[in-house]
């Protein structure tokens, strides 16, 4: 149950970070979250031999990371599997499309090799804006923004209990898990004659823990509505706003213009 | 079957989170005329449940592999098709940001893909119809395979559609087909039997729990041999059509596919034993055997993608840091 | 005036077996009780009862001067903080900042006076500089204390605390004592830490098979060791040494 450690890992990276706290940025996490999805939409819609075009999209995560400081480089080391299985569908496109584009360096360039590599980047582009949105305004944050948007209150409160009582009942399979490995060892899951107590025994205290959650919540006044704070300490609407549109109209001159390509000719005059 | 955001086109991922967006609002709407304020307590804590479950290794009897819970079925069996959908949804959403199972703008397909089939196929037709007339074991295991089963085909055959309407692979309609649906017929078996075995435990230990469960009804609730295999038969025909549905719009598979991409139908020509070891070689081999004009444009924007792109990020990092020290020191 | 006041109260849970039997008390304002009795004596029930958790008793039974029916339920659990044995449950967001302020919020506050309450709150269980701490990382004290701050950020006038010292170190169970012996209002301590009781309150109720057994001074009733021992009680060790 590797999978399990390292979810516990992430989870309290994620709440260890700044996402996870009040971090006094003026920033609102909806301007945060639609400069994520500004970004996903505009990398996903390069077309697939634009390659250098679409490097220009990787300006957003590099400045991101160094400014809020976030290591993006660790977190695609951790999400890699989410990443080879991208892959794994892109190096089809190696045989199936052998049109070659140009030849470079007497190696000749493929459609198949121009759109894997395209399809590399745009996973490992997408896959690391998410890590930041998550790093950055953390549940509570996303949370707001969802419901800023209009998502009824009633959903996302089930995503932030959800959130809530994961740790806790990943810990408790955990414990679970090694009590069981504990009394059954060598076996590498659970044996099949366990595999409706294992899980039904939990299910049945999690109903159990829902009830007292749901009796906490009505002693202190929840009538089916959710109330968070529109906007915390220290943000402001006008810079959340300027914030939002400044990087979506970057992301929409990125997507037309190949930056990289047109200052590469600048500096070599080539015109 | 999470799928990822660079293999969406935009137009594909925004049609299915309008589906999505359908599919949340008609559930929100039922969950709240239930007026069961204790309802959003319990589906946010079976969320964590049914994430944490995932975690679990079964292994499978007799082969070395272990199967998975993904939990559509199971949670619409407990809190009712559309509480168990709105609860699939945060489910997949922190999955998505957390491990990057499927992307955030994929994740409108995704949701669709695994929770809409698992809880609205298999919680609201399946299970639904099978307990109509009250419960009993046979009955729970029918309903929980066959659910499981149907709604992972039903997945499995959206993934393909979804990722050849998006256009990134180049893989063939059919050859991907022939990849996924099976697979997932015996993952679809596996999570069936995980769930029944479940289900059945809560069936013995608190019954009450149970998704359309009632004590009169219960005592009635007697599922005969016919009736059981009848349910499955069912599941079966259903996939079985799409199946054959699938596979007979392009009856030549792979030879279609080779036409397609290799122009000129060049697998067809009558030819020597070197003739047909080259086709294969063209098939297999990544670089292409022709030769091809030295493209002199191409050639410049790489290299001027090459070095622009390292002047402009150095000029980012640089000005990054630039400012972070400005930063640091106004404080 | 009394705060809470039971008369004739009988509760059963499945109509068969009564769990409480003809209880009759009044507490006063700034009154502190403890609620003593083996496991499964009904204590944790009468606390439900009394903020109407469960519902179907026989009786009267009033709180605040409000009988306890549904539509005083509103009334009743503004008025009334409850601190739940299990402190996992009752804190239910993520960090302990936004935790204390969901009751305030529920009941309408604007965000300056949420501050003020749940800063106020954490004060006096001196967690001020936790209240951004994610509860999912913090000691099972630390938890005990921000599940009692979150009740006192809506400024009850009696609390009921079930439990409150299970699974608690020395430190921290001091610590708890003089949270509880700070508080405002009435107070009702379920405990079988009978130490805990003679600490924080005044006078003690015995809960022995449903029925109140005794009712009087705390010094009185825990040092009758043989009415205790008949209950599955024994001497607090603090007034072991005084026999």
């Amino acid at each position: 149950m590797a999978r399990l450690q390292s979810a516990i890992a992430a989870l309290h990276e994620v709440d260890m970070g700044r996402g996870g706290e009040r971090n006094g940025s003026s920033i609102h996490p909806l301007a945060r979250f639609v400069v994520c999805l500004g970004y996903l939409v505009t990398v996903v819609s390069f077309e697939p031999y634009d390659l250098w075009g679409l490097m220009g999209m990787s300006l957003y995560l590099i400045i991101t990371g160094i400014w809020e400081d976030i290591s993006i480089g660790k977190g695609l080391c951790g999400l890699r599997y989410a990443l080879f299985a991208v892959c794994f569908l892109g190096l089809v496109n190696l045989f199936y499309d052998r049109s070659v584009i140009y030849k470079l360096a007497g190696i000749s360039v493929t459609g198949g090799m121009l759109s894997f590599a395209t399809l590399f980047f745009k996973s490992i582009f997408t896959v690391s804006a998410m890590y930041c949105l998550l790093r950055l305004i953390g549940m509570n944050g996303l949370c707001r923004a969802l419901r800023r948007l209009g998502i009824p209150g009633g959903a996302v409160t089930v995503l932030l209990l959800t959130w809530r009582y994961l740790i806790v009942f990943l810990k408790e399979i955990d414990r679970m898990g090694q009590a069981y490995m504990l009394r059954a060892p060598g076996q590498k899951g659970i044996h099949i004659r366990a595999w409706g107590p294992f899980v039904g025994l939990l299910l049945l205290r999690s109903m159990d823990r829902a009830e007292t959650v749901y009796q906490s919540m009505l002693l202190r006044g929840y009538d089916g509505g959710f109330r968070q704070a529109g906007m915390e300490k220290g943000e402001r609407t006008g810079i959340s706003i300027l914030y939002a549109v400044s990087w979506i109209g970057i992301f929409g001159l990125l997507r037309i213009f190949p930056v990289f390509v047109l200052a590469g000719r600048l500096l070599t005059g080539m015109g | 079957m999470h799928m990822a955001d660079a293999l969406m086109a935009p137009a594909v991922a925004g049609g299915m989170y309008v589906c999505t967006g359908a599919a949340m609002c008609y559930s929100m709407k039922k969950v709240r005329a239930l007026e069961q304020p204790e309802k959003i307590p319990v589906m946010g804590v079976m969320g964590a449940f049914t994430f944490a479950a995932q975690m679990v290794n079964f292994t499978i009897p007799g082969t070395g592999s272990s199967g998975h819970l993904c939990g559509g079925v199971l949670l619409s069996a407990v809190l009712g098709p559309e509480a168990g959908f709105l609860t699939m949804m945060g489910v997949l959403l922190i999955q998505c940001l957390l491990f990057a199972d499927g992307g955030l703008l994929a994740l409108g397909a995704n949701i669709w893909n695994m929770a809409f089939y698992g809880c609205f196929i298999g919680g609201m037709v399946i299970w639904n119809r099978t307990m109509k007339n009250g419960m009993s074991r046979k009955k729970i295991c029918a309903a929980s395979i066959a659910g499981c089963m149907l709604s992972l085909q039903m997945g499995a055959f959206s993934v393909v559609l979804e990722t050849l309407a998006s256009g990134i692979t180049k893989l063939p309609f059919s050859l991907f087909l022939t990849a996924m649906q099976p697979i997932h017929l015996a993952i679809g078996l596996v999570e069936g039997l995980i769930t029944a075995a479940v289900l059945v435990f809560l069936y013995e230990t608190r019954p009450s729990l149970l998704w359309g469960y009632s004590e009169a009804g219960d005592k009635q609730g007697r599922l005969s041999l016919q009736q059981t295999l009848g349910v499955l038969a069912a599941a079966f025909i259903a996939i079985g059509g799409l199946f054959s549905l699938a596979a007979s719009a392009h009856p030549d598979g792979l030879e279609w596919s080779v036409e397609r991409t290799a122009g000129s139908g060049e697998l067809t020509a009558v030819g020597t034993a070197y003739e047909v070891a080259s086709d294969i070689q063209d098939v297999t081999a990544i670089l292409p055997d022709y030769g091809f004009r030295e493209n002199e444009s191409a050639v410049g924007t790489s290299l001027s993608g090459v070095l622009g792109g390292m002047a402009v990020i150095a000029l980012c990092v640089g000005g990054c840091y630039g400012l972070r020290l400005f930063r640091r020191k106004s404080r | 005036m009394e705060e809470i006041r039971a008369e004739h109260l009988c509760f059963s849970y499945d109509g068969v077996r009564d769990v409480l039997r003809d209880l009759n008390f009044c507490i006063g304002q700034e009154e502190a009780v403890g609620l003593i009795g083996a496991n499964g004596a009904g204590k944790s029930t009468l606390l439900k009862i009394l903020v109407g958790l469960v519902s179907g008793y026989r009786g009267r039974v009033e709180v605040g001067g409000l009988h306890v029916e549904k539509k005083h339920l509103q009334q009743i659990r503004r008025q009334t903080g409850y601190v739940f044995q299990d402190s996992e449950s009752q804190l239910f967001l993520s960090t302990v900042y936004e935790d204390v302020a969901f009751g305030p919020r529920n009941y309408g506050y604007d965000e300056t006076e949420v501050d003020r309450l749940v800063m106020e709150a954490l004060r006096q269980v001196h967690m001020e500089d936790m209240k951004d701490r994610q509860i999912y990382r913090m000691s099972g004290g630390q938890k005990k204390l921000a599940a009692i701050a979150t009740v006192l950020s809506m400024e009850p006038r009696m609390i009921l605390l079930d439990e409150p010292s299970g699974g608690l170190d020395p430190r921290n169970r001091r610590n708890l004592i003089q949270v509880i012996r700070t508080m405002r209002g009435a107070r009702i301590v379920a405990s079988h830490d009978l130490d805990l009781i003679l600490d924080t309150c005044r006078r003690t109720i015995l809960i022995g098979e449903g029925r109140i057994v005794k009712d009087g001074p705390t010094e009185e009733i825990l040092t009758d060791e043989k009415l205790l021992w008949e209950h599955g009680l024994e001497l607090p060790l603090s007034l072991l040494g005084r026999q």
